[in-house]
């Protein structure tokens, strides 16, 4: 038996909740193993310890404010389940909302911050119009070029061919 | 009465969860309010106890999990505990005081979910089927769990044996 498997079986073998086999088993990794019985002194002194701290009684403060709870819950105006912890940084996102909301409404500073992202926008939008129109005439020019080309190409095969059948007419 | 029957079970799941007497004192406050806030819920065929326990037991490890970066220190040990064994009986041997000084620390060294079967099982004496009716796990699962912790505790103790020796 593993050191690791023997200490998996610890609690239960101190229990008594093995069955004879096991316990058997355990029995004799502990007289061979002197790390493993002195883990299983320690665990037993740990358990003495625990068992041995005492119950604390409450304070007579405490216990008055036990007491005064229910007339408390009886006039409480928040559900409790708004006041669970998860729901905090929902409130806490909403409240960032709001005060930004109620900043651009209401603030002369908001109204003028409002005004600049308009005047930004519209500063935006019009750039993009202009890039846009600067592209579709740097297409037409492109297509100009490409008909000139075109045309030269055309031109410069021409001229071969008659210069082949000039020479092919001399020639002959 | 409620306060009367359980303020003090409350109280000491708390405090030996927490180590901390203040702290405990304003969880068991809460977990009241909680329970006057849903009694109207609670299932008349379940064990109350069990319920409680649940109730405690997810509200501790939840606060525990949100308040563990401004969590202070345990409770010194001779603060409170020994002060009020002092009358239960006879004066113990140097190494059992010494051995429940360090496990008392040592339960914070545990993770909350082990630490909380520990404390059911180890100090407040419940059965593994409790527990786990309790903390709604099979009784497998919590007996591997009063394991692990109570290994990580002997460790400690064999550690300081270990020192002395």
């Amino acid at each position: 038996m593993s050191d690791a498997h023997a200490e998996e079986l610890l609690s239960a073998y101190l229990e008594g909740e093995l069955d004879e086999s096991r316990a058997a088993e355990v029995g004799r990794h502990l007289a061979s193993c002197p790390n493993c019985r002195l883990l299983v002194e320690s665990m037993k002194d740990a358990r003495e310890a625990l068992g041995a701290l005492p119950e604390v009684e409450p304070s007579p403060a405490l216990l008055q404010r036990l007491y005064a709870i229910p007339e408390k819950k009886r006039f409480r105006l928040v559900p409790d389940f708004l006041l669970r912890p998860s729901l905090q940084p929902l409130f806490a996102g909403a409240t960032v909302l709001l005060v930004f909301i109620s900043f651009l409404a209401f603030s002369s500073g908001g109204r003028t911050f409002k005004k600049s992202i308009n005047r930004q926008l519209h500063v935006g939008y019009s750039k993009a119009e202009k890039l846009y129109a600067k592209a579709g005439s740097l297409t037409d020019e492109m297509g100009s070029y490409k008909e000139t080309i075109l045309g030269t190409l055309k031109n410069v095969k021409l001229l071969k061919k008659r210069g082949e059948e000039k020479i092919k007419t001399h020639g002959g | 009465m409620l306060v009367n029957a359980y303020s003090k079970k409350v109280f000491n799941l708390a405090y030996h969860f927490s180590g901390s007497a203040q702290e405990a004192e304003d969880m068991t406050q809460e977990i009241f309010l909680k329970l006057f806030g849903s009694l109207q819920k609670y299932d008349f065929t379940r064990n109350f106890t069990a319920w409680l326990l649940t109730l405690s037991k997810h509200y501790l490890i939840d606060e525990y999990r949100r308040t563990k970066w401004e969590r202070t220190q345990r409770d010194e040990f001779n603060d409170r505990v020994i002060a009020q064994n002092a009358f239960s009986g006879p004066e113990r041997s140097a190494v059992r005081e010494e051995n429940k000084k360090l496990v008392w620390e040592s339960l914070d060294r545990l993770s909350p979910e082990i630490r909380m079967t520990v404390i059911l099982r180890d100090i407040q004496g419940r059965t593994y089927e409790e527990i786990a009716e309790s903390l709604g796990l099979p009784v497998g699962t919590i007996k591997s769990r009063v394991n692990r912790g109570r290994l990580q505790l002997a460790r400690v103790l064999k550690g300081r044996q270990g020192e002395w020796a």
